[in-house]
């Protein structure tokens, strides 16, 4: 689902007459997605680099030094069909961009974003997570003999010496965390296939990794602090992903008190309908639970306007999952993300407690409340 | 008091109409002149900052090559980009294409989208006009409007880029924009240009901006230590300071001949405030009997050289606007020093530079009042209020002997001063040896015209002339005042004529020297197309012979123009038969050692002789050279060094030709003309014959220096405006002695012939002076400032036959100039005078 990030961040990527004018200059085929892929670590935690677009995603709340501070961020990955036949070394077949930001309560969201070709001054690895753009960078560190293993969903407690680093810096904040496993992976949807569309093709690969812990340095205001917390880890790579008719979507991926894990999407038409959902939540023990299309209904119960944008977000939604009654509250209402180069894309994202029938704490994201995403 | 003084001034001014406007006419020229030369400048300067920054944004450190033939690896940005004090690496490759015949080479730069728009936003295309990403990334080339309004090419249409062989067929996406009119170049993606032009696995320069909180000197210090010698990490104003370094000795030289047009202002303002106080002498011992201080009269006659000043200064100020803005729009920012091509740059003064052209405008006319104003203090009031004006008062008659010593402890000076060696790079000593060399000129007057007329009065001459000449004798002071601004302006001009016809005699020889063959064959900046080389390697190409010449580049100081590398076809063991060698030829210790020669401008600017070994970055890498002689060039002001094409390979480097040096067969001359034609006109090269280029050369030349001859045409101006003025007063000063002349028979006419032959031997005094002055002048000029300043090194050749048809001119003038004192003389009411006479 993280598409949305992905269009938010790149939009000048993505317009549609731009991916037609390509296609027709280079009739490029991209791999689809099919049901039955099986994902294998380490791996799958590298690009796939034939596919559109991928990305790599993680958001967290912290403890310390103070509770309900979030973070995010996104390294993306795009194909754009362009250059491809190209021979120099500097040919854009592949374009890295990230996107970051730091909520911090009483104070206005903070974010910052860069890109780059993928082979200069960035960097991508298609045989494990490492990707980076100058010195921004996430990337997996193993202490053991990385052994491909199968990406499962079983309840064990994750024993690996394996865990994720997780560095940026700009000008308002810089953080650099180790982000440590605490569960095994959550494959999303079928064994990772993940459908976002009544066709078959409009889905994803979706791996996500919730309760990871977080420990590392927060800069703020040039101020180092240590850190302590709670990370989501996302991997998504896919080439087509958005039925015509939707405009934007809603999502959530919420790491629950009890070390139990939800996520939930939904995308919108025009009118605010459903076009479609899916949600799936892991419980304590392990157990995951997915819910069709019909038991998910996303209703808005109080809205944010975007003194910047005009825009108004649902910003506390009830979600309903079967008969589990669940609402988000935002830390801050204001969580709304302008991303300026080069086209202003705006849209929210932020940190949430979930309350209801599950407790938890979590990244919300609402997108299509200003213009269609143009994907 | 403050009535008082206003109301001198304004008498003064109604009374002396003439003599005022023309002091402030002249203090204005010289103002205007300074000002316009600094504000064109300043404008040209700013321009070309603004046209760097436009093109490469301002980056915290720029990394590139010190070799033009060299880049950057890929590596290197890389490793660069993950530094956590980076924040952004933007790597460009930049080379020279040629795309329509109306147009030069044009820069094509290729630039990455994702890293320039954070520093080089100006680079890049309209965001408004919808996301053109595909364009972009599919090869699409964005042209400077300069380049559409100057060629057939149209956005949307297709383009073809050459360089040498290379070819590259694609489609104009847009424009930019934001490029000013001056800017002819392209852009497009990085990734296309390297795939078209290369350099394969790197870039031409990598622009880095470095975090917010980071010290850039100290990591780019740090930084340095690990890259390669063939690498230089410079500071982005290290371009601003070679930009204006690349003018500056020019510039400083222009300003230096506009402050000399001031200073012959100063004389007319002396002139005129002389006068104003003799023939006010009654009045100010009226005034000074009932009251007025001795002081006050010195200030009030300070005070009127301010009142001259200062409105002249504002007047000046604005002339100067108005003449910068009108060269500017018709020429161009380029003052003829060549430094500043194309584009009309915008005139913005600043308040420093206004206030201080109008502070030097009021304190050259002030300081021209002092010694009036001196003179106004000391006279004897009893004695004015008898007889009028005494020029000597108090008996401070003219020592000779002292006057001689002053002039040998001047001339001492002059000749130290011409010795010494450059201040801050400029010839500053060799300025100051200029203005001591036109004191002793003004000071020689008086002693000069004492022994010459003295000795021509005691001669049986018919009356009109020996009253002329007694009357120059005996009034040495007079004749210095009218004298000074002749001496003063005629030896500004004399010396600048013997500097140029010097120096362009020596350009005419050297081109000679560095033009050996019949037929050129040139393309800027781009690489000749092989299949042009490899016809000319046929058998039944029409030449003798054929040699090509490498250009590149060399950064040996950051901060300093870059120095050409010259890669040539030449004999190792004979390079005078291509160089005009100045010394002797040194010979290398070791055969296998590398050879170049210097141009005199690097062994004077970096210090390196002949016979030494020499360090260069060349080709990506420390390389001991042999310096083996000095060679003359007067076409790189900063410097340049031959490599003989053998000794460049066999360093590891590429020859690609150029220019290229032909000799058609015997006989053949036209015919091979014909042929190289027909072989390069699709290439758009160009062929010229060696008459061509010395003709487009000299006019470069002449063109330069065209500048000069307005400020010397001002000089002139200004010294015959002295002359007139100072005569006039001498004509009024002395109207009982004409009146007595009136009384005892001399008619208007002998009058007339007297007053204008007085003009006449003040005017040869003035020029005689001069002309020494002049000659002496033009020595420093052509042996001290042109070589400190320019590292130009000529014989000196004085144009004896062009200085004296100047001195006659001058001197057709100058009595012309009399004649408007004369006539004042006839038109005095001789008998009233008389009359009145006490």
């Amino acid at each position: 689902m993280r598409r949305r990030r992905f269009l938010t961040a790149a939009p000048l990527l993505l317009p549609a007459w731009l991916a037609r004018r390509a296609v027709a200059d280079t009739p490029l085929a991209y791999p689809p997605v099919t049901p039955g892929y099986r994902i294998v670590l380490p791996g799958d935690h590298g690009a796939h680099p034939a596919f559109r677009i991928e990305w790599w995603y993680v958001t967290g709340a912290l403890n310390a030094p103070r509770a309900d501070v979030g973070f995010q961020l996104t390294f993306f990955r795009y194909r754009p069909g362009y250059a491809e036949q190209l021979r120099t070394p500097l040919a854009a077949r592949q374009i890295l961009f990230a996107h970051a930001a730091l909520t911090w309560p009483g104070d206005r969201l903070q974010h910052s974003e860069r890109s780059a070709r993928a082979n200069l001054g960035a960097h991508v690895s298609t045989s494990d997570c490492d990707v980076s753009i100058g010195s921004w960078r996430l990337w997996r560190e193993s202490r053991e003999s990385s052994e491909p293993h199968q990406a499962h969903h079983s309840p064990q407690r994750h024993g690996n010496s394996e865990y994720f680093r997780l560095r940026m810096q700009s000008q308002p904040f810089a953080f650099d965390f180790i982000l440590k496993p605490t569960q095994a992976p959550m494959l999303q949807g079928e064994q990772g296939y993940s459908r976002k569309g009544a066709a078959p093709h409009q889905a994803s690969y979706y791996l996500s990794w919730p309760q990871l812990q977080v420990t590392g340095t927060l800069i703020r205001h040039r101020q180092a602090q240590t850190v302590e917390g709670r990370a989501w880890f996302d991997h998504e790579w896919s080439t087509a992903m958005l039925a015509d008719n939707a405009v934007g979507w809603d999502w959530l991926g919420i790491n629950l008190d009890d070390g139990g894990a939800l996520m939930a999407f939904r995308l919108r038409d025009s009118q605010g309908e459903t076009v479609f959902a899916d949600a799936a939540w892991r419980d304590a023990s392990g157990r995951q639970q997915p819910f069709p299309a019909h038991q998910i209904r996303f209703t808005p119960l109080g809205h944010w306007r975007s003194p910047r944008s005009g825009a108004v977000y649902p910003v506390q939604l009830e979600i309903r999952l079967g008969d589990l009654i669940l609402r988000t509250q935002p830390v801050l209402d204001d969580q709304e993300l302008n991303t300026r180069r080069p086209t202003p894309v705006v849209y929210w994202e932020g940190l949430v407690h979930l309350v209801g029938s599950l407790r938890g704490r979590g990244y919300l994201e609402l997108t299509g409340y200003t213009q269609r995403v143009p994907l | 008091m403050n009535t008082l003084a206003w109301w001198l001034i304004s008498a003064q001014f109604h009374s002396r109409r003439t003599a005022t406007w023309l002091s402030m006419l002249a203090i204005a020229l010289g103002v205007a002149l300074g000002y316009a030369i600094h504000l064109i400048n300043q404008a040209a300067l700013a321009d070309f900052a603004r046209a760097m920054h436009r093109v490469q944004g301002e980056p915290d450190a720029v990394l590139a090559a010190r070799d033009s033939a060299g880049s950057v690896p890929l590596a290197i940005v890389n490793q660069l980009a993950a530094d956590p004090t980076v924040a952004l690496v933007a790597p460009v490759i930049e080379t020279r294409v040629r795309v329509a015949e109306s147009l030069p080479a044009v820069r094509l730069i290729g630039v990455d989208l994702f890293s320039a728009g954070g520093l080089m936003p100006k680079l890049l295309p309209r965001p408004a006009e919808g996301a053109t990403i595909a364009d972009w990334l599919t090869g699409g080339v964005y042209v400077s409007p300069t380049v559409l309004a100057r060629s057939d090419l149209r956005v949307g249409a297709p383009i073809t880029l050459r360089r040498g062989d290379r070819l590259w067929t694609t489609r104009i996406a847009g424009d930019l924009p934001a490029m000013a009119n001056e800017d002819l170049l392209l852009v497009a993606d990085i990734a296309w240009v390297q795939e078209h032009f290369g350099p394969s696995d790197a870039v031409s320069e990598a622009r880095i901006l470095l975090e917010p909180d980071s010290a850039p000197a100290e990591w780019r210090r740090h930084t340095a230590q690990r890259l390669p010698a063939g690498l230089l990490l410079r500071e982005a104003d290290d371009d601003s300071a070679r930009v204006s370094n690349l003018s500056r000795a020019y510039r400083v030289n222009l300003n230096v001949l506009a402050l000399v047009a001031l200073l012959t202002s100063a004389f007319l303002v002396f002139a005129t405030q002389l006068t104003a106080v003799a023939q006010r002498s009654t009045h100010f011992a009226v005034l000074g009997v009932i009251g007025l201080s001795p002081r006050r009269r010195l200030l009030q006659i300070l005070l009127e050289g301010l009142a001259i000043g200062f409105p002249g200064a504002l007047l000046g100020l604005l002339m100067g606007y108005a003449l910068a803005v009108a060269f500017t729009q018709l020429l161009g920012g380029d003052l003829g020093g060549g430094f500043f091509s194309g584009g009309v740059p915008l005139i913005r003064p600043t308040l420093t530079a206004t206030l201080a052209f109008c502070f030097l405008g009021a304190l050259t006319s002030v300081a021209g009042a002092i010694y009036p104003a001196y003179l106004n203090r000391r006279q004897p009031l009893a004695q004015a209020l008898k007889i009028g004006f005494s020029p000597t008062p108090t008996g401070e008659a003219a020592h000779d002997h002292r006057r001689l010593k002053r002039l040998a402890a001047l001339s001492l000076s002059a000749v130290a001063l011409s010795h010494a060696p450059p201040l801050f790079e400029l010839p500053l000593a060799g300025y100051a040896a200029i203005a001591v060399l036109l004191l002793i000129g003004i000071d020689a007057a008086p002693l000069l015209t004492h022994r010459l007329f003295s000795a021509g009065a005691s001669l049986p001459l018919p009356a009109t002339q020996r009253i002329a000449l007694q009357n120059v004798a005996q009034a040495p002071l007079m004749a210095q005042v009218a004298a000074s601004g002749l001496i003063v302006s005629f030896a500004l001009t004399a010396s600048m004529v013997i500097m140029v016809s010097s120096f362009r005699v020596a350009v005419d020889h050297w081109l000679d020297e560095v033009l050996p063959a019949p037929i050129y064959l040139r393309s800027k900046g781009t690489p000749l197309p092989p299949e042009v080389l490899s016809a000319l390697r046929q058998a039944d190409a029409p030449f003798v012979k054929v040699e090509g010449t490498a250009h590149g580049t060399l950064t040996l100081d950051p901060r300093r123009p870059d120095v050409g590398l010259i890669v040539r076809e030449i004999d190792r063991q004979h390079p005078a038969q291509r160089l005009p060698l100045t010394g002797r030829l040194a010979t290398p210790p070791d055969d296998r050692l590398p050879v170049v020669w210097i141009s005199e401008a690097l062994q004077e600017i970096y210090g390196i002789h002949p016979g030494q070994l020499l360090r260069l970055p060349l080709l990506g890498r420390d390389v001991e050279l042999f310096v083996g002689g000095v060679w003359r060039d007067y076409s790189r002001q900063f410097g340049a060094l031959v490599i003989s094409r053998d000794d460049y390979q066999r360093l590891g480097g590429e020859f690609q030709a150029n220019d290229l040096a032909l000799w058609p067969r015997a006989g053949q001359e036209a015919s091979a003309m014909t042929w190289l034609t027909a072989h390069t006109d699709r290439h758009g090269l160009r062929v010229s014959t060696v008459g061509e280029i010395r003709d487009l050369s000299l006019a470069i030349f002449d063109k330069s220096f065209a500048v000069t001859y307005a400020l010397e045409a001002a000089a002139m101006l200004i010294g015959l405006f002295g002359l007139a003025v100072t005569l006039a007063t001498s004509v009024w000063l002395r109207s009982r002695e004409w009146a007595t002349l009136g009384a005892l028979g001399f008619d208007r006419r002998m009058l007339s012939r007297a007053v204008m032959l007085e003009g006449a031997l003040i005017a040869v005094i003035g020029l005689l002076i001069g002309l020494a002055c002049g000659v002496a002048i033009g020595a420093v000029l052509t042996h001290v400032v042109n070589p400190q300043a320019f590292h130009w090194r000529m014989p000196l050749i004085v144009p004896w036959s062009r200085l004296l048809v100047g001195a006659v001119l001058t001197l057709a003038a100058a009595l012309l100039a009399s004649r408007h004192a004369a006539r004042q003389a006839t038109r005095l009411p001789l008998a009233q005078i008389l009359a009145s006479g006490q």
